[in-house]
């Protein structure tokens, strides 16, 4: 893995001062918490930006690592970590002190004033730059990161996220992006910079709320993403009728969510029923792939899903025939959709992320190099 | 440069207002110039020029069938569409088909308008108030639109407000600016109903307001449920009234039908608060003595709520529509905003309380609040208000279809709103130097049941052989939910021009002309 790098903005020269003297411990141990988990004696690169937009990197190493405790519970998205700057030498000190001479705007305050606020629920908007060049910068690097993030990074979110925490972080995002906040400005370059975040941002929270809707984990109603009324009843969870009594559950067990999964529930074709278990379907499905038939697999595996709706590797292998289908079609892009939607659904589905890779590296010339995967 | 003021407009189907938020941060409603709050939309096109507002009721006497109102509901629609076919029905005034489909006014023989010109020149009136008000030009304003407005008709309302020189700031829809203008922003979160019966729709939606951020969640109405609807009830009732007691038919007289009907009306608003009104029309018609016809009566607010009662139950299965859409229960919603003036009759609040289960919460003015959550929507724009994000999504889906094919998906209805989706087009013969797409509005493979928006072509493709090229489309809804357009050709990557064959709506250098011919005109 490579060495990850954290950006610490100082918007002034006062602000770099506090980060070199207070913030550092012993003059080099800075601690924090950070969104991912790491090892001990792993290397971080500290990237330090200075208010003349020049970032000095700095070499860490992390020394200790805790969990981050929220209710007494770890979090498992946190972790707060001690870096030793091990990069934080003269030479380093020298060459701030040198871009801080060099500056012009140096000793004038170039802080800016602290916008009042009505609202405190509002914080996110406030992180932006004030000024205008620096804004279109930080947006334009915002943009140029979301456009080759996956539609979970772009929320930032883990792949399993549920809908509360999918809704929210969509919510955070735009509540940084949408063009509304930025109108005030009247600059068209601005507004539609942030447009085209927001676009991102209302793309990635629509894939993955469909995503959650059609495994039966959420339910929609316009703009919103709710966890569903109830739990969805799939037969792997129900006990068979001899040995023990099922376990009690919530009345809620059995009441369907407000809307069904998206694929098309078809008669469940009579040979499809014959294997038993999701495996049998599975392994039918495959043998359809191989063959190249596509679209009775997607059938099968449409039929497959209304008894198994949670089973990722059916509803991952339903987007991967679908992607097939759409390959015979000639639809490269609709197929390249249906291989991420797959991959999003169970990133652990080795077809979805080799088909992907032979798609970035070939194009889509070759179907039958697809089928031979699945022999 | 320095922009101009702006303004909140709430275009109505019946009445307008215009909203401003004053230095001091107060909302103000403007007054115009008959000192009235609201402008009805109506514009009458006098031998002398257009004339809009109070003035033009004197063209529903001389010339209905030049005085057009309610131009609202024909904004952005095709002509075929079964609403403007039962419109064409009942309204005084011609309808007739634009070349490209579009619902157009016929005024005499001679001329025909577009629904975007007359509406502009209600919004013109409403530009005009503001600016006798400020003593500013205006230059930019805030829009309200239904909910359930699709692309086209919001669209329309963007040229519409082009054509009277007004940026569109926002189109912003109606629940939420009335949420806003009820003051929702400084509130806690909480899940309203927003129930609009207004002079001629009634409309119902799901706003949630949460950490600042309103989401309209679902939308369903009535488009033929209003005020005027009472008030031709009423209407209806006093001319049998008059025929019984009387013994004269006036059902066939135009003038005394309108005595009637401003009788009508203020009865109306006076039996909101008191339990009987005098009606007393002096000069009703003539009796065959010569002498006129005086006609007086006291209405009881309980025979008004009887004529009303078929109405007044038509209000029940939107609201429970648009509940079941969000996956609500009665008990999950918090608050219950009505809005429009008719939601002062206590018949109207009676039977929505029992439909929500609650007691509606009471706004002092149900007329002007969405013109209000226009003119906080301003003030949000230019950064007096922070704290507060209005969210929209897509009315309805967006498809895209090649020749004699199924219609594909390409936006999602409910989709959030700005977003883009793509679309692959490749090349089907050697050396295709076109390639022909149409563009619809709806959910169905079927081209037959949604809406045409327009065929476009990509032009000066390279020659290559077939499939070679592959054209990207890509649809972008921005932020007001009007659709943009862009091609590029895969392979080199390079933009393509895209052709309009055939388009809704008014074209640009239409709305661009008309614009000019408006400005030189005052």
């Amino acid at each position: 893995m490579a060495a990850r790098t954290l950006q610490v903005r100082c918007a002034t020269w006062d602000q770099v001062e506090v980060f070199t003297t207070r913030k550092l411990r012993k003059g080099k141990l800075l601690s924090m918490k950070v969104p991912f988990s790491t090892r001990v004696g792993s290397t971080l690169t500290i990237g330090l930006e200075l208010p003349s937009a020049l970032v000095i990197p700095i070499e860490g190493v992390v020394q200790r690592i805790a969990p981050v405790e929220v209710d007494g519970k770890p979090d498992p998205n946190r972790t707060w970590i001690e870096i030793e700057l091990t990069g934080f030498n003269d030479d380093i000190k020298q060459r701030i002190r040198a871009a801080r001479d060099d500056d012009p705007d140096t000793g004038v305050k170039v802080a800016p004033p602290a916008p009042e606020r009505r609202s405190t629920q509002m914080a996110a908007q406030t992180d932006l730059p004030n000024d205008e060049r620096e804004l279109f910068q930080h947006l334009t690097a915002e943009l140029r990161r979301m456009r080759q993030a996956t539609v979970h990074d772009v929320l930032g979110v883990p792949r399993d996220a549920g809908p509360e925490v999918v809704r929210m972080s969509w919510k955070d995002l735009i509540r940084k992006h949408h063009p509304d906040l930025v109108a005030r400005r009247h600059a068209p370059a601005i507004t539609h910079l942030a447009e085209e975040l927001t676009i991102l941002a209302n793309r990635a929270y629509d894939r993955m709320r469909g995503a959650l809707a059609a495994e039966g984990r959420a339910a929609l109603a316009g703009s919103s993403v709710a966890p569903p009324p109830g739990w969805l009843v799939a037969f792997e969870d129900m006990q068979s009728g001899e040995g023990q009594p099922a376990p009690k559950r919530g009345p809620n067990k059995f009441e369907r969510p407000a809307t069904p999964p998206p694929p098309p529930i078809k008669p469940i074709p009579a040979s499809a029923m014959a294997g038993q278990g999701s495996d049998a379907f599975e392994s039918r499905a495959r043998a359809m792939l191989a063959h190249g038939d596509p679209n009775t697999a997607r059938e099968v595996l449409a039929a497959a899903l209304v008894v198994y709706p949670r089973s990722k590797p059916l509803r991952s292998l339903y987007y991967v025939a679908t992607a097939l289908a759409a390959m015979q079609q000639g639809e490269v892009m609709l197929a390249t959709a249906q291989l991420e939607t797959a991959l999003a659904h169970h990133d652990q589905c080795v077809e979805a992320a080799k088909m992907l890779e032979h798609i970035r590296r070939y194009g889509a010339r070759d179907p039958d190099a697809m089928r031979r995967l699945f022999r | 440069m320095k922009p101009g003021r702006a303004v909140g407009i709430d275009l109505g189907t019946t009445n307008s207002v215009v909203a401003l938020i004053d230095r001091d941060g107060a909302p103000r409603i403007l007054t115009t110039k008959e000192g009235s709050t609201m402008l009805p939309s109506l514009v009458w096109f006098s031998p002398h020029g257009p004339v809009v507002g109070e003035r033009a009721r004197e063209g529903l006497e001389q010339s209905p069938e030049m005085t057009v109102f309610g131009a609202k509901r024909l904004l952005g629609r095709r002509f075929d569409h079964p609403e403007v076919r039962k419109l064409a029905r009942v309204l005084p005034y011609m309808l007739t088909e634009a070349p490209n489909g579009d619902t157009w006014i016929q005024l005499g023989n001679s001329r025909a308008v577009s629904p975007e010109e007359v509406s502009a020149l209600i919004l013109r009136e409403l530009k005009h108030t503001a600016e006798r008000f400020l003593k500013e030009t205006v230059t930019r304003a805030v829009i309200t639109v239904p909910a359930w407005y699709d692309a086209a008709q919001r669209q329309a309302t963007k040229d519409a407000a082009q054509i009277a020189g007004l940026q569109i700031m926002r189109l912003l829809s109606e629940p939420t600016a009335a949420a806003l203008g009820h003051g929702a922003h400084r509130g806690a979160d909480r899940r309203y109903l927003v129930c609009d019966l207004g002079g001629g729709t009634f409309d119902v939606a799901a706003v949630d307001v949460e950490a600042g951020v309103f989401e309209v969640l679902a939308t369903t109405g009535d488009p033929f449920l209003g005020g005027d609807d009472i008030d031709r009830v009423i209407v209806d009732n006093l001319a049998r009234d008059v025929r019984n007691s009387r013994g004269i038919d006036v059902a066939t007289d135009p003038a005394a039908l309108d005595k009637l009907r401003i009788a009508a009306q203020r009865a109306k608003h006076e039996l909101s608060e008191h339990a009987s009104a005098k009606i007393d029309v002096p000069d009703l018609g003539e009796l065959p003595s010569g002498k006129p016809l005086v006609y007086a009566r006291t209405l009881r607010r309980d025979e008004l709520e009887l004529w009303a009662s078929p109405l007044v139950r038509r209000l029940e299965p939107p609201v429970k529509e648009a509940m079941r859409r969000c996956g609500r229960k009665r008990e999950d919603i918090e608050e219950v905003l009505l809005v429009g003036g008719m939601t002062r009759m206590p018949a109207v609040r009676k039977e929505l309380a029992r439909v929500t289960g609650r007691e509606p919460s009471v706004i002092a003015n149900p007329e002007e609040v969405v013109a209000i959550g226009a003119a906080l929507a301003v003030a949000r724009l230019d950064g007096a208000i922070e704290g507060v994000l209005l969210i929209d999504v897509a009315a309805r889906g967006l498809m895209i279809s090649r020749q004699e094919q199924d219609c594909e998906l390409v936006i999602a209805q409910n989709a959030v709103i700005p977003t883009r989706e793509h679309k692959l087009l490749p090349t089907r013969h050697d050396d295709q130097a076109r390639v022909e797409f149409d563009l619809w509005e709806g959910e169905s493979p079927d081209p037959s049941v949604n809406r045409h928006l327009g065929r476009y072509a990509v032009v000066d493709l390279p020659q290559a052989p077939a499939g070679d090229v592959l054209v990207l489309v890509e649809v972008t809804l921005d932020t007001d939910g009007v659709i943009r357009l862009g091609a590029s050709e895969m392979v080199s990557g390079d933009r393509v021009q895209i052709d309009q064959v055939y388009h809704a709506g008014l074209a640009r250098s239409e709305v661009v002309r008309l614009a000019r011919q408006l400005a030189g005109a005052t």
